[in-house]
């Protein structure tokens, strides 16, 4: 037999964790493969470093006869492979449209634009996306994210599809049209291998080849029929449980009926519930009624408002119209007693990472103001109920997830709740651990009365309750016990009947989906150069797109500098006027009227109202309103005429603004120069006379903003476009796009610079405006050549966006980027680049640690150009330098990002 | 009651996920004690050091001890250079200030004619180029008249006794130590409170909280509660330990009066930070938000440069908008000026006034921050 991979002695560690054991295994060629099991059971890792993704830690994998180890195999095998990774939608890019997706995988490939249209228009047309080719792929229902994922993967005609848990999620028409989609293709291509994970084990039936995994081992392969035969079971999910370790002496799981009480109390009812998010109708008009003790299964796909429905009857959202009731009462904001007979368990984890079990449970004791003499033995008694009391001092985030639902379960039943509102507590979950927890929840209807409502998309799970409705795009379809849904739909499963609703209400479920052409495309190859131009452009031009398509961005990158320079280069200023002073005049002379008219008649000083006593003096002056005060003391002016006398005066000055002190009394001592010489020239005494002239050279007029404007390109033009490069790249890692980057030929400089050229243009557009701005509005003189400084502009901002493109390499969130950047990039340019503080001036260390970073270059250019008439040839050395470092933070930030994930 | 409870309970809560945070807490500890003491020792724009260049065509005695009157620790060693270098040198930006004695300066002077000294500062340094020519000139006015008629302290008509309140040697670093605490606590706080948010958003928790009978005030008022007294206490200690102990900075005021003012400002920031994150989805989102608004909270407080010197319109809209400028006003006047609670009223309610606002807008767009 062939085979498409095979693995030998294959162990996989996640800090120490170990998710793969040692396997082997030999995955047949030309077929259905599936691997199964529950999730965190490793087939997503296994998935990964088959397709390469995964940097490959113990073992050896072989893909289509190569070893996988070698880089280069690895380029190769990328234009064979298409891997999709899990998550609905998670390689795609929300904000672009169907075809523009395409369009971006296409240039990925290399394809020339004929190729890469045919391409998605055959594609488009088999899938039946051909009709939405404009829509945003964010605004896709489930399904259709999940073809389009699918035509992104196929269109380069792959040898090997690799799909991870491609239909978790999706309703059952769609998971049912996708794999007849996939069916199909292979019809056509037939020696494409197909490998898929999956966690739906009714589902694995249709594949020929079936890999069966827990706990980081394959524990069973072959073909359906062969293991069903072999443990003995009618189902796969029975015959997996069956060959589980400890699945054997596993109880089959056993429901019991619900007595019907007379009279029923209503417990929850719902009236033409109506949820609008804007011009979107999450929920439509909802109405059914809970009996008192009863399990109410709500199911539908996601994103078909279960999630907001449950949110309604909560109290967390306002219903758009319609309303609900508790018991027979509407719930209100500020009802707080109402809340005590509801338990809410929410669709992911959500109780404080940062608390033990223990911890968690006790708040929520608390918060339910159960009376501290009972709390701890509640807390005691549900650690108990629900098994729990091993892990009562753990932290929840290290615990697996069949324990956290648990405890989330415990949480919310700790108050003893009269109802239970549960939104998908068990997805993810394993089989046996499933069964578990519907024990507790079928004791807790059964034994205490209490009413359930939960939603999941599991059918046996909806089995399992008294009643059920079905959802879709915010409109229930079907509501009844679920023997009367089959029967009424004329189904034999609950699944079909699901089915049938969905096409009856949807029209017919096989839309318009045409036959894939015949004859294949002809693969267009470019020459290496080009298809390398062609991924690089990719990046630019997708990367362009979302950005003019995020507002946030969009503004902190447009909006973000202008901003920062109107706001400092007013704010900021060095330039001290109308300091205020007080004169304290003892003396009252024409001589003391004119010293005091010498300082107000300055704009530098502006006089405000005269002091009577000392004791105002100090309270005006500890109050902050005076800077400056001065006493004349009685008898200055006559002492002025008396020529061995020499009068004293004081001046007072604020000194808890240093900056500010050492201004005022510059200015004062220059106001008392001249006044005497003017005295002196009057008593016409006769001495050599020394003139010091200064000269501000430059900046003759001395204006702050001169010589600040041209230093804050320098800090702008860093740490902006640093931040949005930065940005850039760490987004692709915390949405999940970097797989698509991964698992296709780019190459990491065609990625990262594909990526900096958009805010390249961005930043030095931001340049033209800022220099706009600081030629009008702040009136710089420009001496020096503009072509010259905007040549310098622009390598300085491919280095600064190149800095941030090496800060990306070693984040990990957005929120990080944005800071760790912001840090790195703000001390050495505010303190050692000559933003306030001369180069000249700094020491030793301090100036290398400054000339370590572009701004420190870039500086003397900014404010030579503008105010020294500097052109390239004065200062070439500092234009060298910055291209020295473009060409070096791209070189680093390539190497330090990695092609396979650790 | 129950209510007060809740806060408590849920304050504790916060604290126990602060101490969780073992990289915030290790930040905030360098951040308060060696970046308070290596910023204010480094951006101060005290003269001190300051590189000049002198170009000597007089050669004499004099213009020799007026060489040698430039120096530490106001100047840095200055170079001699000839005409030419010393215009080339400036242009590179090597020298702040050049000192241009005249040939035939000293003759001159003994001579009974006028004689005239250039200085030349390059005013794109505008931090230093103002305060360093003025002093540079009163020094070397000095030196000469030291020189022609020694014996006599002063030829001037009128003695000027200069007194600087409060700081009497104008130590820069007194006033820049106690800003970069200000800044600090705001950089801080509108980071911890506007994540603290977003985080619960995020994974989901504050929808779990919102389901059991605690009100939204109760969510907000612990946060502020938690992450202020947090900040808080970091500002407080690293005030007495690193600015009066280690870098032994004199702080005049009552420290009573002093923390009370700071915990206002803590809870406005920290009100400000949670409105903003209100306007936010993702920290992501909420990064690029708020850092525009720290490098303006900061630039634009008045503990940078004097908040006077500002365009009128640019300061009223600061002290509208903007706690900062209170808390550093107040600052001033009760650390330096020691001045007592009625003088410092008026920014302690205007901060106050800052933070009900923002509070009671976080606490009206709670629920529909939800959906």
């Amino acid at each position: 037999m062939d085979f498409v991979a095979r693995l030998d002695k294959v162990s996989h560690e996640y800090n120490k964790v170990a998710a793969l054991r040692d396997i082997s295994l030999s995955i047949p060629a030309s077929k259905m493969v599936a691997l199964i099991g529950p999730d965190g059971v490793g087939k997503s890792t296994l998935l990964a470093l088959v397709a390469g993704v995964r940097k490959l830690q113990t073992g050896s994998i072989c893909v289509l006869g190569e070893d996988i180890a070698g880089a280069r195999v690895r380029e190769q095998l990328g234009a064979r492979i298409a891997y999709m990774p899990q998550g609905l939608g998670r390689n795609l890019y929300p904000t672009l449209s169907v075809q523009e997706n395409l369009d971006f995988f296409g240039r990925l490939f290399g394809q020339k634009t004929p190729e890469r249209r045919q391409r998605i228009d055959m594609l488009t047309r088999a899938t039946g996306l051909h009709a939405f080719l404009d829509r945003p792929a964010g605004k896709l229902s489930g399904g259709m994210k999940q073809k389009l994922s699918l035509c992104s993967a196929l269109i380069h005609d792959p040898d090997l599809l690799i799909l991870d848990e491609p239909t978790t999620g999706v309703d059952p028409l769609s998971r049912r049209q996708f794999w007849e989609l996939i069916d199909h293709i292979r019809g056509q291509l037939s020696n494409m291998s197909v490998l898929v994970a999956t966690a739906y084990m009714e589902e694995a039936g249709r594949f020929d080849w079936i890999a069966a995994m827990n706990d980081g081992a394959v524990i069973a392969t072959g073909s359906p029929e062969s293991m069903r035969e072999r443990t003995a079971s009618a189902t796969l999910e029975e015959a997996f449980i069956k060959l589980l370790p400890d699945g054997q002496a596993q109880q089959p799981f056993s429901q019991r009926p619900r007595e019907a009480r007379e009279p029923e109390t209503i417990a929850i009812e719902a009236r033409d519930l109506t949820k609008r998010f804007g011009d979107f109708t999450a929920v439509d008009h909802v109405s059914f009624t809970i009996p008192e003790g009863e399990i109410f299964g709500f199911l539908g796909s996601n994103g078909c408002g279960k999630s907001t429905t449950m949110k309604m009857l909560t109290g967390l959202l306002k219903p758009s119209s319609g309303h609900s009731q508790l018991f027979g009462e509407a719930l209100k904001n500020n009802d707080m007693s109402a809340r005590r007979d509801i338990g809410y368990m929410s669709q992911n984890f959500s109780l404080y990472g940062e608390l033990t079990v223990r911890q968690n449970l006790l708040l929520h004791a608390r918060l339910y103001a159960i009376a501290p003499a009972r709390r701890a033995a509640r807390v005691n008694e549900v650690l108990k109920q629900f098994e729990l009391e091993d892990v009562a001092d753990s932290m929840p985030a290290g615990l697996p997830l069949g324990i956290r639902q648990r405890l989330q379960l415990a949480v919310a039943i700790i108050h003893r709740p009269r109802i239970l509102i549960l939104d998908e507590p068990t997805s993810g979950v394993d089989p046996l651990a499933r069964d578990a927890f519907w024990h507790k929840l079928i004791s807790l209807s059964r034994d205490d009365g209490v009413t359930i409502f939960i939603s999941t998309h599991f059918m046996n799970e909806a089995e399992r309750c008294d009643r059920i409705s079905l959802m879709h795009a915010g409109r229930v379809l079907e509501l009844g016990t679920p023997e009367e849904i089959v029967r009424r739909r004329q189904a034999d499963t609950l699944e079909e009947a699901f089915i049938r609703c969905l096409e009856s209400e949807t029209g017919n479920g096989d839309d318009d989906a045409d036959e894939l052409a015949k004859t294949p495309v002809k693969n267009t190859a470019q020459g290496p150069l080009r298809s390398s131009l062609s991924r690089l452009w990719a990046y630019s031009w997708r990367e362009s797109l979302e950005l003019l398509r995020d507002p946030i961005r969009l503004f902190f990158a447009l909006a973000g500098p202008v901003i920062l320079l109107l706001a400092m280069g007013f704010g900021l200023s060095f330039d001290v006027n109308k300091l205020s002073f007080a004169v304290h005049d003892l003396d009252r002379s024409p001589e003391s009227r004119l010293l005091i008219q010498s300082f107000s008649s300055i704009t530098q000083f502006e006089q405000r109202e005269d002091l009577s006593s000392v004791e105002e003096l100090d309270r005006r002056m500890t109050e902050g309103s005076l800077t400056m005060a001065m006493e004349i003391p009685d008898g200055f002016g006559e002492a002025l005429h008396v020529s061995d006398e020499v009068p004293e005066i004081s001046i007072w000055i604020d000194g808890s603004m240093p900056f500010r002190a050492e201004t005022a009394s510059g200015y004062a001592l220059g106001v008392l120069e001249q006044l005497s010489d003017q005295f002196s020239t009057q008593s016409s005494e006769l001495s050599p006379s020394l003139s010091i002239n200064t000269r501000f050279l430059y900046n003759q007029a001395f204006k702050s903003a001169h010589a600040m404007v041209p230093a804050m390109l320098m800090l702008i033009l860093m740490l902006i476009p640093a931040i949005m490069s930065a940005i850039s790249v760490v987004r692709e890692k915390e949405t999940g796009t970097i797989a698509n980057f991964r698992s296709t030929p780019v190459r990491r400089f065609e990625f990262l610079s594909g990526k900096q050229l958009p805010y390249i243009l961005i930043a030095w557009l931001n340049f033209w405006i800022l220099a706009a701005l600081g030629l009008w509005l702040f009136g710089v003189p420009l001496s020096g050549s503009l072509p010259a400084l905007s040549l310098a502009a622009l390598l300085y901002v491919i280095a600064t966006t190149g800095f941030g493109l090496l800060v990306s390499s070693f984040t990990r969130t957005q929120v990080s980027a944005v800071f760790a950047t912001a840090v790195l990039s703000i001390i050495p340019t505010v303190n050692f680049s000559g933003l306030i503080i001369p180069v000249s001036s700094l020491d030793t260390s301090a100036r290398i640690i400054g000339l370590a970073f572009p701004g420190a270059w870039f500086q003397p250019v900014s404010i030579g150009t503008f105010l020294k008439g500097f052109g390239i040839s004065s200062v070439p050395l500092n234009y060298l330098a910055l291209a020295v470092f473009c060409v070096t933070y791209l070189t680093l930030a390539v190497l330090a990002l990695s092609k396979q994930e650790r | 009651m129950q209510s007060l409870l809740n806060i408590l309970r849920l304050t504790v809560k916060e604290l126990r996920a602060l101490r969780g945070d073992r990289v915030m807490l290790l930040l905030t500890v360098y951040i308060f004690s060696v970046a308070v003491w290596m910023v204010s020792q480094a951006a101060s724009t005290e003269i001190r050091d300051l590189s000049v260049a002198v170009v000597d065509e007089d050669h004499s005695q004099l213009s020799a001890r007026l060489i040698d009157s430039i120096r530490a620790p106001m100047f840095a060693e200055p170079d001699l250079l000839t005409p030419a270098q010393a215009n080339e040198a400036q242009l590179n930006s090597e020298y702040v200030l050049v000192v241009s004695i005249p040939p035939d300066f000293e003759q001159d002077l003994r001579s009974g004619h006028d004689a005239s000294l250039m200085i030349l500062a390059d005013a794109t340094a505008v931090a230093f180029a103002g305060n360093g020519s003025t002093f540079m000139a009163q020094n070397l006015a000095q030196e000469v008249s030291d020189y022609l008629t020694p014996g006599v302290s002063s030829d001037a008509v009128v003695d000027v006794v200069f007194r600087n309140r409060f700081n009497p040697n104008l130590t820069a670093q007194w006033f820049s130590s106690v800003m970069q605490l200000m800044n600090n606590v705001t950089i801080l706080m509108l980071i911890l409170s506007g994540s603290s948010m977003i985080r619960e958003r995020e994974h989901g928790t504050i929808e779990h909280v919102l389901v059991m009978p605690v009100r939204p005030h109760e969510i907000v008022l612990s946060k502020i509660l938690a992450n202020g007294l947090f900040i808080l206490t970091a500002s407080v200690l690293s005030l007495v330990f690193v600015v009066k102990g280690a870098m032994g900075i004199p702080v005049a005021g009552s420290m009573g009066l002093y923390i009370f003012g700071a915990a206002l400002y803590v809870v406005a920031v920290a009100s400000f930070g949670l409105m903003l994150a209100s306007f936010t989805h993702t920290m992501g989102q909420y990064g690029l938000l708020v850092i525009p608004v720290i490098v303006i909270m900061f630039l634009l407080s008045g503990g940078i440069t004097p908040l006077e010197s500002m365009p009128d319109w640019l300061q009223i809209t600061m002290r509208t908008i903007s706690p900062a400028p209170h808390f550093v006003s107040f600052a001033q006047s009760v650390l330096y000026r020691d001045a007592g609670i009625e003088l410092v009223l008026g920014e302690l309610a205007a901060m106050s006034a800052m933070a009900l606002l923002a509070l009671a807008l976080v606490i009206a767009r709670f629920r529909k921050i939800l959906s």
